[in-house]
């Protein structure tokens, strides 16, 4: 057991586990976070993607013990701000959102990439994207309301 | 019963690491992936593990002179935006596996891991760097050739860790790093390659040329290298399909999920091939 | 108020919750004394199971097997091959020969770890040699067409497995009400899961309900793989008591549950002197895996698609599954048509230039016309529009021109066209005769009407376009319409979310309920308004002899993909891909070409190049999402897609199928492209740089 604190959407959290507990599992069953999903549990879907000191790592491969100290974004803080509802608007208009568990990875993706670059090009949206798989779209329309978003949302990254 | 230590110092690590043989737990990519167990139950760590992650003394990246210091804990992300990073090492992250893995794995892990077909790792053999190793009463330095001795295998002894990768900082006429994986991004590569080389004039003063997934360790062959010092890009494009055959006995890869022995071969001294032309 | 066009896109109902991680899929369920089920599995391709030696089960953890079935011990679908629990043999590696479920997962993977199971192995059985099912149809005379040719072409054409690699795994929550068994479930079919959870626990209707879950992907593997799950849930659910949680994780899913069925299929083509085709014959072999499942559907929709968008008067198919000891094979979006699809249209193309003349010339004069007979001998009775959509498809990507410039092999660039049909729906009488699809609308007494079916939205739209539709054809505003998640207590049984038939023929049904309602509304009152299939009356179909109109109707597309190849690597950049796309109406415009995007992902740049899944002794070497292959963003290539309208008069709105149609075309698009880059006949798919270089270095 060890005690780990971090910040999980702007709240400080100190918890009591096992350090070698996956922080997926900790976000979902320890603090009834679920907006972050598991594919794959390999690190290569993105589906469990959050962002770690404001860029996006996948929570299936973070132990629990390297959030240590660390600020935790999850989709349910993250939708909370301005940014979100500007790709959040944008995914609608464009048509993104299929089945939707890849979803809230693709907006953490988003974030990651924009608040770095806010005006990439489709090809740096692209890459922006490679750790989220997606099944159903193709991509086209998810890349389409990244872009649309890093336009209109001019001045929120 | 399997421990789990969090030192908070550098220093508190390596007094861990005397205890015996332990997993040194970093970004985690590999770790957590190889000893992964049912989702909502803890990983399943069969030997001690140490976390580092935090230990932020480790995370740094500092340029001497000519040489480049690169802390265990710099990600790949850091050193992607790192100024002094050089160029083949930097077209080489742009390439490697995705944003979010790139955020906490390192050249470290990487090298811990000794993967045949780590792209971070076949830049480091092309470069001549070198790996810094502390234990908790010594220090070494050693080639990186010498770090990695097998698929899964290192010269590593139980008590040592890496502290830092020294990469000396040149500059290059001609480089090309190519990944051949199984699509355009977040692939393991079914080979890999960098060639580079720095011209006096009109002749070859340093050619470099690496393969990686193409042989138990990366191949890399000074002495064929040399032979061909002091010569023109036009000798060495006249001479491409000897220095294709110079590499052919040491490329001996095999067959796997990912690809097949042939094509890896026929390939990897395409890439030679090709890049000699390129000069 | 003036009514917009239907096709007109608005927002998907179910995006926010979807955005936000709201959105409860099935994994994020929790329970109260929730109980978690593992599977333990065969290690071999075939065996006789001796003894099966259990750990010692501490109190709450139970072992569930073939002895807890109070049923029938067989997975009810079409065959009866298909165990719930084998009972005495194993017959591919993966397959779950029992469960441990109890209350705390590491006790439970610790337990299901030290199960030890003794084996005697039989020898295993791998390729197209054991047929379990066979099939045939003739049209014409074709013993004539081949006796009396002028020459005769064949080639032989092979395609691998796909995985649907749904970002979602497949999984179910289970618990008791009252008696009744309730699961929750990732699923396509609830029905389906009803039916065969009813026969296995020899239970009354009343006792079973069924509930979809959101669904994060499907693509067909969640068609009737989740009988399985749904019957071993049920049969622990009776022994424990409890609410069981039974998620699969990826490797599991990945060599455990049904794949696309591997190909071999054989052309024959008989020509007269003037080089047109008299006579085709063609044989397709596909391998089933080690249960029957849906695969002898798989090959009637395959061999139906014999000649695609030909017209051929002769016509002989043969067709088999071949039962092998690996992962039982089954639906996977297209159905048999990708692998027929990409043998006919592969092979159209190499008689041409097998008999030097220009493949679009050669083509064109085969292309079918309203009227035609089809494959089968029923009639295309619709209007076809598929000329005019070609023209479409060559103009916007400049195809004759590049077709032109890339005959020069230096190049190693190409441009590739595939034409192709989807049959919408059920084949011949199946709607009629198996399914029998009812709806239903519920009106509440304040004007709130619920729409009532079993059809599932796996990210394809039916939540938004069914809501649409009524809303629509009652002039009321959406918010007013409402479509929750079906569930078998509420919802008749409108039938499997399957075979494209969705908007077809439950939206069809959905629609005309609609009008009734309309015409019959009182303000004020509780009011339902039902509505049954009933089979179009030209439809005639002799299911033994398959003649006749196999399918209501057809969807249409033509497929424009432009590559180029690396002579280093051999590896493909797919640059673009142009499409256009008959299937009536699209109820929605932007969900349509949604549809498009990720049918292409799936089958020009999966099937078509990425997508390798190989087995070796019945172990599938690709294993999870690191070594299966599935497109990133980054392998996307440009692309531009157009609807054409041609609407169905018996389909709302006009509306046909979309749902296989983007895939079934496309690996033959992208594969005449790298044929032309290479300047080699290629004959499988994927089309993978590793093969790509073994056809450059051997012809």
């Amino acid at each position: 057991m060890a005690d780990i604190t971090f910040t999980l959407n702007g709240e400080r959290i100190t918890l009591r586990e096992e350090p070698n507990l996956r922080f997926l599992d900790v976000l979902r069953e320890k603090l009834n976070h679920t907006g972050a999903k598991e594919g794959c549990g390999e690190g290569e879907c993105g589906a469990c993607a959050i962002l770690l000191d404001g860029h996006i790592v996948n929570s299936c491969l973070l132990p629990l013990a390297s959030v240590d100290g660390r600020d935790v974004v999850t989709i349910e803080g993250y939708r909370m701000t301005e940014r979100y509802q500007m790709l959040e608007k944008a995914f609608i208009e464009e048509g993104a959102v299929q089945c939707g568990i890849c979803t809230p990875g693709m907006m953490i993706a988003a974030e990651s990439m924009l608040r770095e670059n806010p005006d990439p090009t489709d090809e740096e949206i692209r890459h922006g994207l490679a750790g989220n798989l997606c099944r159903c779209t193709g991509y086209n329309m998810i890349i389409a309301a990244i872009r649309r978003a890093a336009k209109e949302g001019e001045g929120l990254w | 019963m399997v421990r789990h230590i969090i030192p908070k110092t550098y220093r508190e690590a390596l007094e861990h690491l005397k205890s015996g043989s332990l997993h040194i737990l970093a970004g985690g990519t590999d770790l957590m992936v190889q000893n992964r167990a049912w989702s909502e139950t803890p990983v399943a760590f069969k030997k001690d593990t140490l976390y580092v992650y935090n230990l932020e003394e480790l995370r740094y990246i500092e340029r001497e002179g000519d040489m480049l210091h690169v802390g265990a804990l710099a990600s790949y992300d850091m050193l992607e935006r790192h100024p002094d990073t050089p160029s083949a090492l930097k077209r080489c992250i742009a390439l490697l596996a995705s944003p979010g893995l790139r955020r906490v794995a390192t050249l470290a892990g990487n090298i811990g891991n000794a993967s045949p077909a780590a792209d971070g790792v076949l830049v480091l053999y092309a470069l001549d760097a070198r790996v810094v190793l502390d234990s908790a009463d010594a220090t070494r330095e050693i080639p990186i050739e010498e770090a990695i001795t097998g698929p899964g295998r290192t010269a590593f002894e139980d008590g040592e860790m890496i502290r830092e990768i020294r990469i000396p900082l040149e500059d290059f006429d001609s480089e090309r790093f190519k990944k051949v994986g199984g699509r355009k991004a977040d692939a393991i590569s079914k080979v890999s390659f960098l060639g580079a080389a720095a011209f006096d004039g009109d002749v070859i003063k340093d050619l470099r040329l690496a393969l990686g997934a193409v042989n138990t360790t990366v191949v890399r062959r000074r002495e064929i290298e040399a032979q061909y010092q002091g010569l023109t890009a036009a000798d060495l494009k006249a001479r491409s399909q000897e220095i294709r055959e110079a590499y052919a006995p040491y490329v001996r890869p095999i067959d796997d999920q990912r690809s097949t022995a042939t094509y890896r071969r026929q390939v990897a001294l395409n890439l030679i091939e090709d890049y000699i032309h390129s000069l | 108020m003036k009514k917009q066009d239907i096709s007109r896109s608005i927002e998907k109902v179910d995006s926010r919750e979807k955005i936000s991680g709201a959105a409860a899929f099935t994994s994020d369920i929790k329970l109260d004394g929730m109980h978690y089920a593992k599977s333990v599995r065969s290690p071999i391709p075939r065996g006789r199971i001796k003894q099966v030696n259990l750990p010692s089960l501490p109190k709450g953890y139970v072992v569930v097997d073939h002895r807890d079935i109070p049923g029938e011990n067989v997975v009810k679908m079409i065959h009866d091959d298909w165990p719930v629990f084998p009972k005495t043999e194993v017959a591919y590696i993966g397959e779950p020969i029992l469960l441990v479920v109890g209350p705390d997962k590491e006790k439970v993977a610790e337990l299901a770890d030290a199960v030890e199971i003794e084996f005697e192995e039989l020898e295993p059985t791998f390729g197209f040699t054991n047929s379990a099912i066979d099939l045939h149809y003739d049209k014409g005379d074709p013993d004539r067409a081949f006796e009396t040719a002028a020459r005769t072409v064949s080639y032989e054409y092979e395609t691998g497995y796909q995985e649907q690699a749904y970002i979602e795994p497949q999984g179910f929550v289970g618990y008791l009400d009252e008696g009744t068994y309730t699961l929750v479930g990732s699923i396509q079919c609830p029905y389906y899961v009803k039916n065969a959870v009813l026969a296995t626990m020899a239970a009354d209707e009343d006792d079973v309900r069924v509930i979809q879950a959101p669904v994060g992907g499907a693509f067909g593997g969640k068609e009737e793989f989740p009988s399985l799950t749904a019957t071993q849930l049920a049969v622990a659910l009776r022994k424990v008591q409890k609410p069981i949680k039974f998620i699969y994780e990826r490797e599991e899913d990945m060599i455990a549950t049904t794949k696309r069925h591997p190909s071999k299929v054989r052309m024959e083509a008989a020509l007269d002197e003037n080089n047109n085709i008299q006579g085709l014959r063609a044989h397709v072999g596909l391998d089933g895996g080690a249960y029957l499942g849906l695969s002898g559907v798989v090959l009637s929709r395959g061999m139906l698609a014999a000649t695609n968008a030909y017209t051929i008067d002769n016509v002989w198919v043969d067709g088999d599954v071949y039962v092998t000891n690996t992962v039982p094979n089954g639906a996977f979006r297209g159905f048999g048509a990708p692998q027929m699809i990409f043998a006919i249209e592969m092979f159209i193309h190499h008689v041409a230039k097998e008999v030097g003349e220009d493949t679009y010339t050669f083509r064109t004069r085969h292309q079918v016309s309203q009227g035609d007979l089809t494959s089968t001998g029923g009639v295309y009775r619709d209007p076809i529009i598929l000329d005019e959509m070609s023209k479409k498809a060559e103009e916007i990507s400049d195809y004759h021109r590049k077709r032109k410039e890339y005959e020069d092999p230096d190049t190693f660039k190409g441009i590739g066209m595939s034409w192709f049909l989807h049959g919408c729906g059920f084949t011949g009488s199946g709607e009629q005769e198996k399914i029998k699809a009812r709806v239903k609308l519920k009106k509440d007494a304040d004007g709130t009407v619920r729409i009532l079916v079993a059809a599932v939205d796996m990210g394809q739209g039916p939540k938004t376009t069914f809501r649409k539709l009524v809303a629509d054809v009652l002039d009321l505003p959406l918010e007013q319409v409402l479509f929750p998640y079906p569930d078998t207590r509420y919802v008749p049984d409108s039938g499997p979310t399957v075979a494209s038939r969705t908007m077809m023929v439950v939206g069809g049904l959905l629609a005309r309920a609609a009008k009734d309602l309309k015409e019959s509304w009182r303000e004020g009152e509780v009011q339902e308004a039902m509505q049954r299939y009933k089979q179009p009356d030209y439809i005639e179909w002799d299911q033994d002899r398959m003649k006749g109109d196999a399918y209501p109707a057809y969807s249409w597309g033509v497929n424009v993909v432009e590559v180029e190849v690396s002579k280093v690597t051999y590896e493909v950049d797919i640059k673009h891909v142009w499409s256009v796309y008959d299937l009536g109406k699209a109820i929605d415009e932007r969900i349509v070409l949604g549809q498009a995007d990720g049918g292409q992902a799936q089958g020009v740049v999966g099937l078509g190049y990425l997508e390798v899944m190989e087995h070796e002794g019945g172990a599938l070497k690709q294993k999870n999402l690191t070594d299966y292959i599935i497109p990133t963003a980054v392998d996307m290539p440009k692309t531009e897609n157009h609807i054409m309208d041609n609407p169905y008069p018996l389909g709302p709105y006009g509306a046909k199928g979309v749902g296989e149609l983007t895939l079934v075309g496309g690996p033959p698009a992208v594969a005449l492209a790298i044929e032309q880059a290479i300047g080699r006949r290629v004959r499988k798919a994927p089309v993978t740089p590793e093969y790509i270089m073994e056809l450059i270095h051997n012809g």
